[in-house]
């Protein structure tokens, strides 16, 4: 059995680690303060983005009168046979199962489309490192691009690894996010996929998240989320995310936007016959991948908040874990160092007695 | 009050509002052309190149900022930017844009038979130049 001595060493090593999760949880909870402004502020962008494309839309047939095809690639709909599918995941660990749920959200889609073939972007450290095990990277054409083109490349396997976005997150800026945007266009417009689902952390607030798989491409209605598949939180990890927010000081509350919000979605979409300085086509064709750029930095934004908050939360927890340890090797200790004193106490009373 | 004849100016980049004011005039690039915008312009929506965008007047008071790559929604009575970067033309990275002029020009010289990969070159290549131009300017007058 465990001495009074051993028991203290036991107490003083979980105060420390109490120390640092303890830390780590004001740091996150410090970031993610910052990343959720970010995120807001960057709201105005993308609604007024999606209002001025649905306007447009509904202005200028986007359909061909004569053979019914659509004007733009990115609005043509195909049978899906070859899909992009773009997981959002973090750059770093402690974060409870932050990595893990994309990662579920993925794996399901891929095991739900079995007759699919599909090609894997991954951003983030963390599901890069997990994906490399269960699939290959895709084989380079001769030009060090994939095989372009609606031809279907050789694939070793049905699932493949096409780009890897390691340390994409930190330091993230709307640049990163449309070169990234840019292939996917790019893919898709040359038939070589046939539609891009993003799989990331939905951050509406603190307690109000959801992972989230949502199809970018084709471009179906503008404007509206064509979700996929979503998994709310449960109440109790909601619970949990709302008492660690509130222990370190960070609101709960998404900031009131809805002013902000309804005032941007009114770029572009007044009652007036606006002249075009280009065909409206062509502003269209400049437009349309930008908001799937849009929607992709917008994701990521999302996710790094998110990230936070689970990385705050996950924290929280250890904290608290590791207070009740401490309070219960306290308890222990102090009952053994009372029993040794009752010992003691008994040896020298008998011992006197005996005299 | 000049108030009837001040136009509000909004340009807000994908990270954020940058400016939200009035002004009396606004000067900005066109993907056609630089346009001045003043009280009771027509409704128009356009493409932005890349160039400054100009504002005098008003309580964003005289500001010039170097855009690159968005758009413009112009009605009587404001302005709304849409741009991808916004930057000072002080604060222009001059080096940096000679080098996206040169990958510009390798671009060009790759683009081989295909129209679109030239008039994606001939772009950066404009952005890269009237960035340079721009920073020139910037450090004259400064």
């Amino acid at each position: 059995m465990a001495n009074v001595l051993d028991l203290r060493r036991r107490i003083r090593s979980v105060k420390n680690t109490r120390q640092i999760t303890k830390a780590m949880k004001m740091v996150a909870a410090a970031k993610l303060r910052r990343s959720q402004e970010r995120a807001f502020a960057a709201r105005p962008y993308a609604r007024m983005i999606a209002s001025v494309l649905a306007s447009l839309v509904r202005r200028i047939d986007i359909y061909d009168p004569d053979t019914g095809e659509a004007k733009h690639p990115l609005l043509e709909s195909r049978p899906e046979k070859r899909v992009t599918v773009v997981m959002v995941t973090g750059d770093k660990g402690f974060a409870g199962a932050f990595n893990a749920n994309v990662l579920k959200a993925t794996h399901r889609f891929i095991d739900e489309r079995t007759d699919v073939d599909v090609d894997l972007e991954i951003v983030g450290r963390k599901g890069i490192g997990v994906l490399r095990r269960s699939y290959a990277p895709a084989s380079l054409a001769g030009d060090g691009r994939f095989a372009q083109g609606p031809q279907p490349r050789n694939r070793g396997a049905r699932v493949e690894i096409t780009g890897e976005h390691a340390g994409m997150l930190d330091n993230l800026t709307f640049e990163k996010a449309a070169d990234l945007a840019h292939i996917l266009v790019e893919r898709y417009a040359s038939q070589e996929t046939d539609a891009v689902y993003l799989v990331f952390n939905e951050f509406q607030s603190v307690i109000s998240q959801r992972i989230v798989v949502e199809r970018i491409l084709p471009i179906v209605e503008v404007g509206k989320p064509d979700i996929a598949g979503a998994v709310e939180l449960e109440r109790e990890q909601r619970e949990e995310i709302a008492r660690a927010a509130q222990s370190a000081g960070v609101s709960l509350k998404a900031e009131d936007t809805r002013q902000a919000d309804e005032e941007a979605s009114k770029f572009g979409t007044a009652q007036v016959d606006y002249i075009y300085e280009q065909p409206p086509s062509e502003l269209m064709g400049a437009l349309l991948p930008r908001y799937i750029a849009t929607q992709l930095f917008h994701a990521m934004l999302e996710s790094v908040a998110a990230e936070h908050a689970a990385r705050m939360t996950a924290m929280d927890a250890a904290t608290n874990n590791a207070s009740d340890m401490i309070d219960a090797y306290t308890l222990t200790m102090n009952r053994l160092r009372q029993a040794a004193i009752t010992k003691e106490i008994i040896e020298i009373v008998s011992g006197a007695a005996a005299i | 009050m000049a108030e009837n004849n001040s136009i509000r100016v909004r340009l807000v980049t994908p990270e954020k509002i940058f400016i939200d004011g009035t002004a009396d005039s606004v000067s900005l690039p066109s993907a056609s052309g630089y346009l001045e915008v003043l009280y009771a312009h027509a409704p128009l929506l356009a493409e932005l190149g890349p160039g400054e965008v100009t504002m005098r007047g008003g309580d964003v008071g005289d500001r010039q900022l170097f855009v690159a790559q968005g758009f413009v929604e112009v009605l009587p009575d404001r302005v709304t930017i849409l741009a991808e970067s916004a930057l000072p033309p002080g604060e222009i990275n001059v080096p940096e844009a000679r080098q996206q002029l040169e990958r510009g020009q390798k671009m060009w010289n790759d683009a081989g038979d295909e129209a679109r990969l030239y008039d994606e070159a001939n772009r950066v290549i404009r952005e890269a130049e009237e960035r340079i131009a721009a920073a020139e300017r910037a450090g004259k007058s400064g």
